[in-house]
């Protein structure tokens, strides 16, 4: 700013003034609205409920595919949707349960879904593969390895909750 | 300004070559009391309307707009009521001459003419006289008009209860319940109940049991003796089977609140 | 740099004289409430179209949660009031506004009225008002039936039996307005849906611009 004293002429303060208020009226109006237009992006992200799939005893150390229901409430609308996974149980025991939507573009991955790749998962539509435990195979369309389904096991049951993304992990 | 010949316009387009300056008319332009718009009247007319804005949001704040339950076409008990600005219209339908064999007075000649007559005013009233007082006729008829529709409003408005309204069509998503008709009490509920609480319980001519906050011996004094609109000497049974209705609509309402 | 673009849209545009005209433009004495009260009359216009903007903002921002469809409306709204923060609020200025928005028009016109602001050469314009005044009156008709509840249901099944009484053509105009002959239902909905966010704003943003052009060339009437 000049040294200058700066003189605010009377239409510079009533410009300034009616900025003012037509913010204020603006806000006034647009608040609520803005808020109602962005609640859905405040919400907190729900963790989901476990759900009971399958005994533990079912599973073998290759992959299987098992579906299961959902009640899912889409806000006025509430559905039943059917999920799948393809789980297994690790080297060391522990049960992986793996989302088969693939990471590139979101088709469906099957075990072994191309004669010329066992013991891989492979995505029909670009060639996608992947090892045993989701990770991509390198150098191929996928980004990311697939995502693994939130578990938990009781009296011999495996639940299964929302799928958690590994990207970047 | 230039006209004509020697004009000089940006690239081949006809918007004009040579800059107008962008300043506001100088204060000392405008004669008398007259004030530029921009900024000084619009100032006064934005300071009046966020004065405005205030009492309206107030307004909207203290009273949450009304819904009341999701449109049953079935419902034939509902008597049906416009938006406000409407009442004039439909409380002048109800008279024995613009309504019944005289409906296309009442509905379309009536109002067409009075709308046609707004609309065609300036034709109607061609005198150069613009006081009301000045010209009677067209301010007595408007007069006669403004007074005719608040008070149709006002009496169409004094003839509802607006109470009683609001509380019967208080918007509620109906709790899912089985209710189970092979039951004994649904079979006493068949015989005495079903003609006017509805099959389901859901309500008919008497209000839906799904919701409602009674034990069973206050269940069965209403069945005898009624509430409200009900008349008493509904129930029709003996005293085992009073008992098994109330335990029925009672067990129905536990699992509704559940 | 505000100045830099200014310039820069000036050139393309000419839009200096335009602005000048809006801004400079005199508004006279006998309109100003801050030289005589009574001239608060003259803000009802002004207040009309305020509440019309509200009107626009908060239907365009009510449609991201409402579906005329007859199994979800009435659903979508409910959850839009008791679910969404601030939908009660939305939805309260949309309803209410409805109300002020013909309150508003109601007096505006009777302040023209009274005064003989329709005289010549003002013909026009009122007829234009008086059209405007029509297209709200249908706003609020079709408005009334979105949330698909009781009072909206009944009522446009009344509306439509007063519009079926019109002689000759009254069965053809109720069936274009309900989509069925016998049926108030899912195509009702749908099509008063259709002419309350599109035909119907269409026809008022056309005619208030029309309206609003013509006060600018006529000026406001002079004073009694």
């Amino acid at each position: 700013m000049s040294e200058k004293k700066q003189q605010v002429s009377r239409r510079q303060f009533l410009n300034y003034t009616l900025t003012g208020v037509g913010g204020f009226m603006a806000a006034g109006m647009l608040t609520p609205m803005i808020r109602m237009a962005v609640d859905p992006v405040l919400q907190p992200k729900k963790s989901g409920d476990l759900v009971a799939v399958v005994e533990v005893d079912k599973l073998t150390t290759e992959p299987q595919r098992f579906d299961w229901e959902i009640d899912q409430v889409d806000a006025w609308y509430e559905s039943k949707v059917t999920k799948t996974a393809w789980v297994f149980i690790q080297e060391d025991d522990s049960i992986l349960a793996l989302s088969p939507i693939c990471t590139h573009l979101g088709c469906t991955v099957s075990w072994e879904g191309n004669e010329e790749y066992p013991n891989q998962y492979y995505c029909p539509c670009h060639g996608g593969r992947y090892y045993k435990n989701g990770v991509n195979v390198p150098g191929l369309p996928p980004p990311a390895p697939l995502a693994v389904y939130d578990q938990d096991v009781k009296d011999g049951t495996l639940y299964l909750g929302k799928a958690i993304s590994r990207k970047g992990a | 300004m230039h006209k004509g010949k020697g004009m000089k316009f940006v690239g081949d387009s006809r918007i004009k070559a040579d800059r107008q300056p962008n300043i506001p008319k100088d204060y000392s332009e405008y004669p008398g009391r007259t004030e530029a718009f921009w900024p000084n009247f619009l100032l006064k007319e934005w300071l009046v309307g966020a004065v405005f804005l205030v009492g309206f949001l107030v307004m909207t704040l203290a009273e949450p707009a009304p819904l009341e339950k999701m449109a049953d076409p079935t419902d034939t008990t509902y008597i049906p009521l416009p938006d406000w600005y409407f009442l004039f219209l439909y409380q002048f339908l109800k008279y024995e001459f613009a309504g019944g064999n005289y409906v296309l007075i009442g509905a379309i000649v009536a109002p067409g003419l009075a709308f046609g007559a707004l609309l065609l005013a300036p034709f109607l009233d061609k005198g150069s006289q613009r006081r009301p007082v000045k010209r009677p006729i067209t301010t007595g008829i408007m007069l006669l008009a403004i007074t005719s529709v608040i008070w149709l409003t006002y009496e169409s408005v004094a003839e509802v209860d607006w109470e009683t309204r609001t509380e019967q069509n208080k918007p509620v998503l109906q709790p899912e319940v089985e209710i189970d008709k092979e039951s004994d009490g649904y079979a006493v509920f068949n015989k005495s109940c079903v003609s006017c609480h509805g099959d389901n319980l859901q309500g008919g001519v008497g209000p839906t049991l799904i919701g409602v906050d009674y034990s069973v011996e206050e269940i069965k004094k209403i069945a005898v003796e009624g509430t409200g609109d009900m008349p008493s000497g509904q129930f029709k049974g003996s005293d085992e089977e009073l008992q098994q209705l109330a335990e029925f609509i009672v067990s129905v309402n536990e699992q509704a609140d559940e | 740099m505000m100045q830099k673009i200014y310039d820069w849209v000036d050139e393309r545009m000419d839009i200096t004289p335009l602005w000048r005209d809006i801004a400079d433009h005199e508004v006279p004495e006998h309109v100003n409430p801050a030289h005589h009260f009574s001239a608060f009359v003259y803000c009802f216009g002004g207040l009309t179209f305020f509440v019309t903007v509200i009107q626009i903002l908060s239907g365009m921002f009510l449609t991201m949660y409402y579906v005329p469809d007859i199994e979800n409306a009435w659903k979508s709204v409910y959850y839009l009031q008791s679910e969404v923060a601030s939908g009660q609020i939305v939805r309260g200025m949309h309803h209410w506004g409805a109300s002020v928005v013909i309150v508003m028009l109601f007096l505006h016109t009777l302040r023209v009225f009274f005064q003989g602001a329709y005289k010549k050469p003002r013909e026009l314009n009122w007829i234009v008002g008086v059209l405007l005044f029509f297209v709200m009156l249908g706003l609020g008709f079709t408005g009334y039936l979105l949330p698909w509840d009781n009072k909206a249901y009944f009522a446009t099944q009344v509306g439509l039996q007063i519009a079926e009484t019109t002689p000759f053509i009254g069965d053809s105009v109720k069936i274009l307005l309900s989509g069925d002959a016998d049926i108030v239902g899912a195509q009702t909905l749908t099509r008063f849906f259709a002419i309350h966010v599109f035909f119907l704003p269409a026809a008022l943003f056309g005619l208030m611009a029309v309206h609003f052009i013509m006060i600018r060339k006529q000026g406001i009437s002079g004073p009694l």
